[in-house]
């Protein structure tokens, strides 16, 4: 509860912390923060015209199946990997003066929360314009990005402490997620696995975050109850843990950065 | 939380001590390569055993010549570092300037500067707003407050650093080696401004070399050296007892 407090204390701190993010990221390029919704759909782009034709995916409305996988996805690597440097990139303040550390990790994933729910305005206009409509499952949309955020939260915790004292992590985090990405039905189907070994799939988080997005904007349906429930828990868990990890560590940040 | 806490800073049995490496592993291979050889890097003891009780507005001044440790008392009483063994208590809103200006972005102007530090001192939107005017008044630079301050001189960036740390309202306020800000007019400016939050019920903790200033200013001078409270009590005395060794 503490956390609560002190994020309350210091909420101006967090405001323009997350602009900042939002911000500084593009800054300097021609289009500025549109980049941050242009490069998820260059992206899709790609996929779109290597996988229908090259590796011949059929799929039904492949694009909007794309769309759905990919900007939750951006979501969760662009958090991840601005994350992971927060503290190193914050040095300067952090030898300087007090204030509560978990702002750093919070501002970055608050950030790309605000990013993501804009961005689903694309993948609303997708729906619309690609003949899948829209139903009233999106108002699902909340829970799933909150429960997104805070795993997302709680790996970035994590790892951001951790960096600091082993440069490496940032490197082999990098690789990881290269592979969680094809370990994440994100540009094939799930059935396409044979049902004995599917739930492997369905143990990645990200597995059941992005199955539920589709359900809800594709498929118009309720997300899988057991799939949400497991969600939860394993969101809770790591936010705690990671939560934790930075507590333990941010002492030394001054010392170590 | 019975009695009333009549002290602004607690320090008890504090001992910090820094690890010196020399080639410090700071990358996986390393820290696996040499994990056994541990002992290559050496600790040294920065401070050791310290107990002091700082009171509800007192102007206490640490002095010791460099490297005695009264910075990294400092420090450890803005939560930047933390002590190796015993345990630091503050009671109250806390400011430290420790350097001036950290925080600042360059790009930003004067006044969105002001903004961003004050937060970072866990100002909300609307105390700020209030106290905007007074802290462009008192740093003097209202034609250059909607410059970015990478235009800004070294002594208008000081300025505006030490109009903002000194315009929060903190209760504790610790104050780094900066009684030297700007030119003769701000300094005394300053000078001013400081012996006005003494007479209120403000705490303040100064390390200084300015002697002078410091035994105009503060009530009590801790004299700390190798890491141990030398001598503690009325700062002229101190003062001159400090000054009689140093010859």
């Amino acid at each position: 509860m503490q956390l609560v407090k002190n994020l309350y204390n210091y909420r101006e701190l967090l405001k323009s912390n997350v602009k900042k993010e939002i911000r500084g990221k593009y800054k300097g390029s021609f289009l500025g923060v549109l980049w941050s919704f242009v490069n998820p759909l260059l992206q899709v782009a790609v996929y779109a015209i290597v996988f229908p034709y090259i590796m011949r995916v059929q799929t039904d409305n492949y694009l909007i199946y794309l769309i759905i996988g990919i900007i939750p996805w951006t979501f969760f690597t662009t958090v991840i990997n601005q994350g992971m440097i927060t503290v190193r990139m914050n040095a300067g303040i952090i030898k300087k003066v007090y204030f509560p550390r978990e702002i750093l990790p919070i501002s970055v994933a608050l950030s790309g929360l605000i990013n993501f729910l804009i961005s689903c305005i694309i993948i609303v206009l997708f729906c619309l314009f690609g003949g899948v409509g829209i139903t009233w499952h999106i108002i699902f949309l909340p829970l799933i990005a909150l429960l997104q955020f805070i795993l997302t939260l709680g790996i970035v915790f994590a790892l951001s402490a951790i960096n600091i004292y082993i440069k490496d992590t940032e490197y082999l985090v990098t690789f990881l997620i290269n592979m969680l990405f094809y370990a994440t039905p994100i540009l094939y189907e799930a059935s396409l696995f044979p049902e004995k070994i599917r739930f492997i799939l369905y143990l990645n988080p990200m597995t059941q975050v992005i199955d539920a997005y589709r359900n809800i904007f594709l498929y118009h349906q309720m997300p899988d109850l057991m799939g949400i429930v497991y969600l939860v828990l394993i969101a809770v868990i790591l936010f705690f843990l990671g939560l934790l990890i930075f507590r333990k560590l941010e002492k030394g940040f001054a010392e170590e950065v | 939380m019975s009695a009333k806490k009549d002290y602004a800073i607690k320090v008890s049995h504090v001992t910090k001590k820094f690890k010196i490496y020399y080639d410090k592993a700071n990358t996986l291979k390393e820290r696996l390569v040499f994990w056994k050889s541990k002992n290559k890097n050496e600790e040294r003891t920065v401070l050791e055993d310290i107990n002091l009780e700082i009171k509800k507005g007192e102007t206490v001044a640490l002095i010791g010549t460099n490297g005695s440790g009264k910075s990294t008392l400092l420090k450890l009483m803005t939560k930047i570092i933390y002590p190796t063994k015993g345990r630091i208590t503050t009671v109250g809103k806390l400011t430290s300037l420790l350097e001036l200006g950290a925080g600042f972005h360059d790009d930003f102007t004067g006044r969105e500067n002001i903004y961003f530090n004050a937060s970072i001192f866990g100002l909300t939107k609307s105390e700020i707003d209030a106290k905007v005017d007074d802290i462009i008044a008192f740093s003097e630079l209202e034609e250059f407050i909607d410059n970015p301050v990478r235009t800004y001189s070294s002594g208008m960036y000081m300025r505006l650093a030490f109009s903002v740390a000194i315009n929060v309202n903190a209760e504790i306020l610790l104050i780094d080696e900066i009684l030297a800000v700007g030119d003769q007019h701000f300094q005394d400016k300053c000078f001013k401004k400081l012996e006005e939050l003494k007479n209120s019920d403000k705490t303040i903790v100064i390390v200084s070399h300015s002697l002078d200033s410091i035994r105009k200013l503060c009530n009590r001078a801790i004299w700390i050296k190798d890491g141990h409270v030398k001598m503690d009590g009325e700062a002229s005395s101190v003062i001159d007892k400090y000054l009689e060794e140093c010859k």
